[in-house]
């Protein structure tokens, strides 16, 4: 991949030039985001066509556009990614969650987990809140040992 | 032109229209922004009041939501055609700035401000916990009454039998204590010097009477309890089952068959094994505990304190247990349920399992459901059981301090032997009952969970009361004010549609798929209700019309026809049971059904199979139809119902639709255009609009959408060649 530049012009839209086409809106979007989290991204242009996919970005873009492209990524896919798990209650159904994410800390609420808690890996655990929004735990084994035993017993 | 001040503060805030507060910051984090639109100016600040940037309305030539994965973000375009990132929000705020977008899409063309822009809490007032649904009641303030005393409001129509059952069960804990009292007596007696046979034999006369007298109520009180317990769980079932089937629409969009019918089934078992088994002897033995502890009180009150001390560490172990193991068995609750979905699932799908050779790989995903599931009741019932060691451990500690403590005064002669035999007799009636009340724990947990997830169902969003509202029969016409809904309200399906049909017209309902037609005819049947407009019936807003006798009046014919397990004619004659035979067949010629069903060895009386699966596609199409006719609704809708036929069968359908169209109101989509060739007037839907309407031939010469549409599907030859035909 080269001859790849994208860059935000004006503050919020993305565009892209590859070799002698300039593309003034472009999306980027995962492909499969849940089974291969880090694989497949796909640019599109402003009507919603695939311009071209890559299937490793870290290792095939060249560093500066993998790095914008992370920058676009974080504002388009607005899960929050949960480092800790500060508490963990479930009442009459409905489980109350307050985390440490990496966009911060936050509260949300999730009903039947047995729906809503989804594992992607034996490790890797999406929630879908009441609202449909969606928290990540990437690597439960990563999380702290009490962080561990809240989820454990609840999930 | 765009501008961002990062320094100036906010004025006093004059002619604010609109405010929104979005929940995520510009660099995607959580925390809040708050957007207010004026007449002139959309304005975002921070929460300190300073303002981040502001955005001309004049300059505005469109906003909107644009939506994210778990959120949106709000974006203005100037008339330069610059773009403007204005918030980001989550889903939770998506739908109130896809309306803000609107509002400022009205200013902008110098319009008043018309949108719906609710003030909705997602937090509950009193407690501060989030609302499992906006505006909605929070769960742990509102049902702190406990699962329990919401169980027990079950009880309230056969109060009598309960009141008999609490004096069957006095009875009985006073007549248990009766007999250590007498083997005291006796050998206190005894020591005493007494030799007397008639003294014995009368003492051993009152045990028989009373052990007669404790068989008696115990006969009585298993059978009361199993009659109440039998009728609780039967009215909680069938309670269950009524929410369930008052849940409006998107509750089964998202949820599995398999997960709601366990709610039905397994956990009211649950909730009335333990009423039937638990909790008499809960009542029973707890009342017991009250009555012995007082007895060994009015003995020696020195000894009762010290042999009844551990108690409360016995007391605490439940409580502390409770919670975990609480919720290992919720949990293993799930772990059932997923096994029963995958049953369900595989069973239902058993022929493409075949087709597709999958019965290994079927095989193997229930295998792992079923670990899963052995592993969680094995984690559930070990916690369970080590728990039980320690409650095991502290309730003997009270025979112990009893030997050591009465012993010794026994053995000094400040307790009498009848006395000190007495109370360790108690003292197993005591710590019995107390080592049982953590076995109870166990059923405890397991029928608390299942109620819990019982009462989660009745308490869900329901659809709006069936009984109340307009009754009148209704002619048929239906119009649409403005509509806008989505399933995901934050991405609207439907965006503004209006039109009016006459009662009796037949209207097509055209468009690419996700055009909203099926939506559409989705609104019309009320199984959703508009975010915004109305649904006019006869002129009347549809949500004043009581909805029974809306739906009774209105006929759908799905494009997969789903029959009960049954006969023929009890399918055809569900809409309206007290049909005749000959009514039945009526209808049955007039869906072009009646000469196959004649043709199966039982006519009307065969039976359909679960699903209808002892029949043709096209079978099951003609009898569904038949019972719409026989329902003889004043608006009809067919929803693809042609599409999954042959050519011939299709002839017969559109025959049978024929006779079913006549004089009612009627909405068709139909993926095959020629279906439609009967229609009064079509409407063609595009990105949730009507862009188009008219007949065919309007729609074919003005060369629009509908054109195009006929033209790349290649239906024009379709058209022609049945209009030859």
């Amino acid at each position: 991949m080269k001859n790849i530049e994208i860059f935000y012009k004006p503050e919020g839209r993305l565009r892209l030039t590859m070799e002698d086409r300039s593309y003034t809106e472009v999306k980027l979007a995962w492909a499969s985001p849940l089974s291969y989290p880090d694989k497949y991204l796909a640019f599109m242009d402003g009507k919603g066509r695939e311009i071209f996919m890559v299937t490793h970005p870290e290792k095939e873009l060249p560093k500066d556009v993998w790095e914008m492209a992370k920058i676009e990524l974080h504002r388009r896919y607005l899960n929050g990614v949960i480092h800790k798990i500060v508490t963990l209650k479930t009442e009459f159904g409905s489980t109350y969650w307050r985390v440490v994410t990496d966009r911060g800390e936050t509260d949300f609420l999730t009903q039947s987990l047995q729906e809503n808690a989804q594992w992607l890996t034996p490790t890797y655990l999406m929630l879908v809140d009441v609202d449909g929004n969606r928290y990540e735990i990437t690597d439960i084994n990563a999380l702290d040992e009490r962080s561990q035993e809240l989820l454990s017993v609840t999930v | 032109m765009l501008s961002a001040d990062q320094n100036s503060t906010v004025r006093e805030p004059e002619g604010v229209l609109a405010e929104l507060t979005a929940d995520l910051t510009e660099d995607g984090r959580y925390g809040e922004r708050i957007v207010r639109v004026t007449r002139e100016l959309v304005t975002v600040l921070d929460l300190s009041g300073a303002v981040l940037l502001t955005f001309p309305i004049s300059d505005l030539e469109s906003a909107k939501n644009d939506s994210l994965v778990s959120g949106g973000r709000l974006i203005l375009r100037s008339k330069s055609h610059e773009d403007l990132i204005v918030a980001y929000y989550s889903l939770t705020m998506a739908q109130q700035f896809g309306e803000l977008a609107r509002g400022i899409e009205q200013l902008a063309k110098g319009d008043e401000l018309s949108i719906n822009l609710l003030v909705e809490k997602i937090r509950c007032e009193k407690c501060g916990k989030l609302l499992p649904e906006k505006n909605g009641v929070c769960p742990s303030c509102i049902n702190r009454g406990k699962t329990m005393l919401r169980l027990g409001a079950f009880l309230k129509p056969y109060k009598s039998k309960a009141i008999l059952l609490a004096i069957y069960a006095t009875c009985s804990t006073l007549l248990v204590l009766v007999p250590p009292k007498l083997q005291g007596t006796i050998l206190d007696s005894f020591n005493a010097g007494n030799r007397d046979p008639q003294f014995l034999f009368g003492m051993i006369g009152i045990w028989g009477g009373v052990l007669v007298g404790m068989a008696t109520l115990q006969v009585l009180t298993g059978r009361l309890t199993t009659w109440l317990g039998a009728h609780l769980a039967s009215d909680l079932r069938t309670k269950t089952y009524r929410s369930i089937e008052f849940l409006t629409l998107d509750y089964f969009d998202k949820k599995p068959v398999g997960a709601i019918a366990s709610r039905v089934t397994q956990d009211t078992d649950r909730v009335w094994f333990f009423l039937v088994d638990g909790l008499p002897f809960l009542v029973i033995n707890g009342f017991m505990l009250l009555a012995v502890a007082a007895v060994i009180f009015s003995i020696n009150p020195l000894l009762a304190v010290l042999i009844l001390a551990p108690i409360p560490m016995v007391a605490l172990i439940s409580m502390k247990a409770w919670k975990p193991i609480s919720n290992l068995f919720f949990r293993a609750s799930q772990k059932m349920a997923r096994v029963h979905m995958h049953l369900n699932e595989s069973l239902m799908g058993i022929r493409v399992v075949k087709a597709f050779a999958k019965e290994d790989s079927e095989f193997e995903r229930f295998r792992l459901r079923s670990e899963e599931l052995r592993n969680a009741n094995v984690k559930a019932d070990q916690t369970w059981h080590t728990a039980f060691g320690f409650m095991t451990l502290s309730v003997s500690l009270g025979t112990v301090i009893h030997w050591l403590v009465g012993g010794t005064m026994l053995f000094r002669g400040e307790l009498k032997f009848g006395e000190f035999y007495m109370i360790n007799a108690y003292l197993g009636m005591v710590y019995g009952p107390l080592q049982w009340f953590a076995s109870v724990n166990n059923w405890f947990s397991r029928a608390m969970a299942g109620a819990e997830r019982i009462f989660e169902i009745m308490d869900m969003k329901q659809e709006p009361a069936f009984a109340g509202g307009d009754t009148r029969k209704i002619e048929g016409s239906v119009s649409f004010n403005d509509v806008r809904f989505g399933y995901d309200k934050s991405n609207p399906v439907i965006n503004g549609v209006s039109f009016d049909v006459k009662a009796g017209e037949m209207i097509g309902l055209v468009g690419q798929s996700g055009a909203g037609k099926s939506t559409t005819i989705n609104l019309i049947s009320r199984f959703y209700e508009p975010d915004q407009g109305e649904i006019l019936i006869d002129g009347i807003d549809f949500r004043k019309l009581d909805l029974r006798t809306y739906r009774n009046q209105i006929g759908i014919v799905l494009q997969e026809p789903f029959l009960f397990a049954g006969t023929v004619a009890e399918n055809i004659k569900y809409g309206n049971p007290d049909a005749s035979l000959e009514e039945v067949m009526e209808a049955a010629k007039a869906a072009n059904a009646h000469d196959f069903i004649l043709s199966k060895s039982d006519g009307y009386d065969t039976i359909v199979g679960e699903r209808g699966a002892k029949l043709s596609g096209g079978e099951k199409q003609r009898i569904s139809i038949a019972r719409a006719i026989l329902h003889d609704p004043r608006i009809l809708i067919l929803d693809e119902a042609t599409s999954s036929v042959d050519v011939e069968t299709e002839r017969k359908i559109q025959e049978a639709i024929l006779n079913l169209v006549k004089g009612r109101t009627t909405f068709a989509i139909a993926h095959r255009l020629s279906t439609l060739r009967n229609a009064d007037r079509l409407l063609v839907m595009d990105r949730g609009k009507v862009v188009e309407q008219g007949t065919h031939e309007e729609l074919m010469e003005s060369k629009g959408k509908f054109y195009t549409l006929v033209q790349t599907q290649s239906a024009v030859n379709e058209i022609i060649g049945i209009g030859a035909g």
